[in-house]
């Protein structure tokens, strides 16, 4: 179906980025992974942020940004991810260059920074994160980190991600070349082990790889895996420490939930180690389960497919009752989901079925089109689908799609907050679980509070207008002006006015008028 | 701790481009743009976003590695031009990033050169005005980056040939414009006191709306408020300029006096009693209206309320830390209220700023002697603090981990709040504003002094028959 004026308003450029559900089998005309438009306001940030958000969470680490402050005080704790024991992580470590620095070169402040923060805090490892002015003035991150790494006798690990060299993404892949860098060669010939073995002889290992620990929620993935017999020898990132990720190569089997940042480390991994990975998610019922009855498929023990059997059965009628009551509050409301990584995106939409709602929206700041393709199979007919967003074309979605509820980080909460419509925080800012089983009770409650709240009625009351019958003439004529326009099949939310749009609630009497016409 | 001196440990400041966007934030229908990666605004949107609980839009030119290594004039016009379409301002603010100044782009010229193929001129009436300023991240802080923005606009609006500048036609208004950005609910409260005062006034920036925005029935692409063009066209009209600040040099204020030989007075931001005063007296100076009676009354309720909390406050060893003109402002608040600024701080360089504070000492208090420090970060208050042991920390919300590490209340004032809500609603100056900071570090004393203990349980034998309720009220007496 052609739409006359496009999804939305926007840019021509930008045009190619959205479109809707696409027929199985279908290729999928949208537009991604490319950098982002000039002035569009992409809800992106850069490489370094992309590098941050997956090297953060180790928690024994020494965080050292090398760069003006801003880059290092925007990042200070702001990922969310918890640690079960040290916390180097949640302190901003900067070089803070200055001008004198960019003029002269910023090496020997860096060398020196490394010096002082080695006897201050002992880390176990240093990631040296380069900015944006590093890549200019040609810094050369790598001897210096190797002479302060023969120096201190500790990893010094340098992460190139200078902001403008790509976008998020490649901020991922520079994360994961610096884990290369932590993990050892295991002890014995690594091709001997990888192969299934018998769990009943020698207990199998795992590495959770894209899980980082936002809220606690490797605290209730881990445990699961645990029960049925199998060690977990680190999540990447979350709640890692240096020792543990260096012990990562002696795993049999790579789960990889955050497909968008660990697909590459776990690609090399399989190549280097020989460990093979698969896809998993920890949200959700379906998922859940999934992501167990395929890792006891893999290593093939009846005894541990059994156990996990019975946890999942024990598991998912303990949590039942209270998904089934969320259920019922909820169904058939809309949802809207935009979402930095392909992930979290597409086990989202099967946790909103799992709730009874549907997705209307549905959008990535990273997504590639493998996996484009692959939210189209799994969404319903007329959802949106939406490649690096940005705040007006988000907006009107919301209105035009009529959701009821977003999911996404805090950049557009406020954008779904003006416009009246429930927000839920799935990024770095949620303060409870949502993996695992009573994460998923979380994430109902949290689904349920948010849609729930008496604050939405009176939102939709902003001008307080004590009825006359004059008032009344009026408002029917400006709806009616409303009516003709939408009929007349113009946008509402015109180019070049100011106003952007107006809540769904305010358009509800003419749309339905709209509809009754047709 | 080892005393570092390379290293930077939890930042106490913000980069330019950041205070930059606060004072194009209160421009009338201003857009911000800022020159460099598509981080940099991200990181911004993000971190003013959780500040004041509002959509915050920043465009960015998005510079890629082809922009960095051949210029980004292309970029930059591009961004520009889908600023434009998208969201129709009347002013772009360009900010520039350590990127964009290292790469060496000559953006007024790039500006220039975008304006002419646009065919934009230089009539605020019908044209849009691009407003460059240079706020590379490695030069000072946010504090700088808000100064420098707001001289551009007034540069920008009031540019007028020699001929132009010697035909004034007086408006009779007042200029008022701080040297640092203050909450929406403190500039409603200066914005309040000048109407009450006179109506004559221009406030810059006014975020009192724009980071403020009530809901309202529709959704403006650029949020609604701001201070009006046509009175930054004003200024050099007016009869004077207040700059509300003194430890930073108020740029605006200088060139219009410079300039346009509009007198400039500047005098502290007026938070607690003898800044308030200052700046009544002040305004009573210029404008030669006496101080109305709603002020004279609130006066004397600040009055009371100092009476009545004396004994909580007196000899409190308070630590103080953020921008340096609220902090300049607060430890005078602190000193009249007979508290002990014990640890003064500021993450900016400043270079007046302890000489500053020596002198309000000096005039309130000479018996005490404060650790004053300047250009500091988060691990440096830390060590001072546990060196100076104070009661209560007043500062941002980055100051929580000290707090909690040290077990010692925070009352939270200044930029970024991102733990608590109602950043935007914080009320610091005027006198009303002193009597509700009063009321909150009094109470987070008594909240954290307070040991609750159950009433003390007299002997069964006492208490253990009936008492008629005519015994109960005696007994009360």
């Amino acid at each position: 179906m052609k739409e006359k004026i496009g999804i939305v308003n926007t840019l021509e450029e930008r045009k190619p980025y959205i479109t809707r559900k696409q027929e199985k089998g279908q290729e999928i005309p949208l537009a991604c992974d490319n950098n982002s438009l000039a002035g569009a306001i992409s809800q992106r940030a850069c490489v370094y942020s992309g590098a941050r958000v997956v090297l953060n969470p180790v928690t024994d680490a020494v965080h050292l940004v090398h760069g003006p402050i801003g880059c290092a005080g925007y990042t200070w704790d702001i990922r969310g991810a918890k640690s079960s024991g040290i916390e180097t992580n949640r302190s901003s470590f900067s070089t803070d260059m200055k001008e004198l620095d960019v003029v002269f070169g910023g090496e020997k402040k860096l060398s020196n920074a490394i010096d002082e923060l080695v006897e201050l805090y002992h880390p176990p490892v240093i990631f040296v994160y380069s900015t944006c002015i590093v890549g200019i003035i040609g810094d050369d991150l790598e001897s210096v980190c190797k002479t302060a790494s023969q120096k201190h006798n500790i990893p010094v690990i340098p992460v190139k991600s200078e902001g403008f060299k790509g976008n998020k993404s490649d901020g991922y892949k520079a994360a994961c070349d610096a884990l290369k860098r932590l993990i050892k060669k295991p002890p014995e010939d690594p091709t001997a082990k990888k192969s299934p073995r018998a769990p009943e002889t020698i207990k199998p290992k795992i590495n959770i790889l894209g899980d980082f620990n936002v809220a606690g929620d490797v605290w209730l993935v881990k445990p699961l895996f645990e029960q049925i017999g199998i060690e977990v020898i680190v999540s990447m990132t979350g709640d890692s420490t240096a020792e543990a990720i260096s012990r990562a190569a002696e795993a049999d089997l790579n789960l990889v939930q955050c497909s968008g940042s660990m697909t590459y480390l776990a690609k090399w991994m399989q190549q280097e180690y020989g460990i093979p990975y698969i896809n998993a998610s920890f949200f959700g019922i379906e998922d859940i389960s999934l992501a167990m009855r395929r890792t006891a498929d893999y290593f093939g023990s009846e005894k541990m497919k059994e156990q996990a059997e019975k946890i999942l059965e024990t598991e998912i009628s303990r949590i039942m009752p209270e998904i089934t009551r969320v259920r019922e509050r909820v169904k058939g409301k809309k949802a809207a989901i935009y979402m930095g990584g392909p992930a979290k995106a597409l086990t989202l939409i099967k946790g909103f079925a799992e709730l009874g709602m549907e997705v209307v929206i549905i959008g990535t700041q990273t997504g590639k089109k493998e996996d484009y393709e692959q939210i189209s199979y799994s969404v319903r007919d007329g959802t949106v689908i939406v490649d690096d967003a940005n705040p007006l074309e988000l907006a009107e979605l919301l209105v035009k799609q009529k959701a009821d509820l977003m999911v996404a980080g805090v950049k557009e909460r406020f954008i779904a907050y003006k416009l009246g419509i429930a927000f839920c925080d799935f990024n770095h800012d949620r303060v409870v679980e949502f993996e695992g089983f009573d994460g998923f009770v979380n994430f109902a409650r949290e689904v349920d509070a948010s849609i729930s709240s008496p604050v939405w009625n009176a939102v939709r009351q902003r001008i307080l207008k004590p009825e006359t019958v004059e008032a009344e003439n009026k408002l029917d004529r400006i709806e009616k002006a409303a009516v003709e326009e939408r009929t007349s099949g113009e946008s509402y939310a015109k180019e070049c006015t100011n106003i952007l749009l107006k809540p769904e609630f305010v358009h509800q009497k003419s749309d339905t008028a709209v509809e009754s016409q047709v | 701790m080892t005393k570092r001196n390379y290293a930077t440990v939890n930042p106490c400041v913000m980069c330019q481009p950041m205070g930059s966007a606060l004072a194009f934030k209160g421009i009338e229908n201003t857009m911000v743009l800022y020159h460099g990666s598509q981080g940099c605004s991200t990181y911004m949107r993000l971190h003013l976003a959780h500040h004041f609980r509002e959509p915050v839009d920043i465009a960015s030119s998005s510079l890629s590695e082809k922009g960095a290594v051949y210029g980004g004039r292309d970029n930059l016009k591009k961004g520009l031009r889908n600023v434009i379409n998208r969201y129709n301002p009347k002013v772009i603010g360009v900010a520039t990033t350590c990127l964009a100044e290292t790469i060496g782009d000559d953006v007024p010229a790039i500006i220039r050169e975008f304006k002419e193929e646009q065919g934009i001129g230089d009539d605020p009436e019908k044209d849009i005005i691009i407003v460059p300023v240079s706020t590379p991240s490695y030069g000072e802080s946010h504090v700088s980056g808000y100064i420098k923005a707001l001289d551009a606009v007034v540069r920008k609006f009031t540019e007028k040939s020699e001929e132009e500048k010697s035909i004034k036609i007086p408006n009779g208004k007042l200029n008022v414009i701080p040297v640092e950005s203050l909450s929406p609910a403190d500039v409603r409260e200066l914005k309040e006191i000048f109407e009450v005062m006179s109506e004559d006034y221009i406030f810059l920036p006014d975020i009192s709306e724009t980071f403020d925005a009530p809901l309202r029935e529709d959704l403006p692409k650029i949020a609604q408020g701001g201070t009006p063009l046509s009175e930054i066209a004003d200024m050099p009209n007016s009869r004077a300029s207040l700059g509300l600040g003194i430890v930073s040099k108020n740029l605006a204020v200088k060139y219009l006096e410079e300039t346009h030989n509009v007198p400039g007075y500047n005098v502290p931001i007026p938070i607690g009693l003898s800044n308030t005063d200052s700046f009544f007296i002040e305004l009573v100076k210029i404008l030669g209206c006496p101080i109305p009676e709603k002020y004279q009354k609130e006066r004397g309720r600040l009055l009371d309320a100092m009476v009545d909390v004396h004994k909580y406050l007196y000899g409190v060893k308070a630590a103080i830390y953020g921008d340096p003109d609220l902090v300049f402002s607060l430890t005078t608040f602190m000193l009249e209220l007979g508290m002990n600024p014990v640890l003064v701080a500021t993450g900016s360089k400043n270079r007046d700023f302890e000489a500053k504070i020596k002198q309000t000492v000096e005039i309130i208090n000479p018996e005490i002697e404060p650790v004053v420090l300047n250009g500091i970060d988060f691990d440096t208050l830390n060590d001072a603090v546990r060196e100076c042991n104070p009661e209560i920390l007043i500062g941002n919300s980055n100051g929580k981990y000290i707090a909690k590490a040290l077990n010692i209340p925070l009352v939270r004032v200044g930029l970024p709040i991102h733990d608590r809500v109602g950043a935007q609603r914080i009320l610091t100056v005027g006198y009303r504003g002193a009597m509700e900071l009063l009321d909150s570090i009094t109470n987070t004393i008594l909240e954290a002094t307070d040991t609750f203990t159950a009433p003390v349980q007299a002997g069964p034998a006492v208490y253990t028959g009936e008492i008629s309720e005519k015994d109960c009220v005696e007994g009360m007496r």
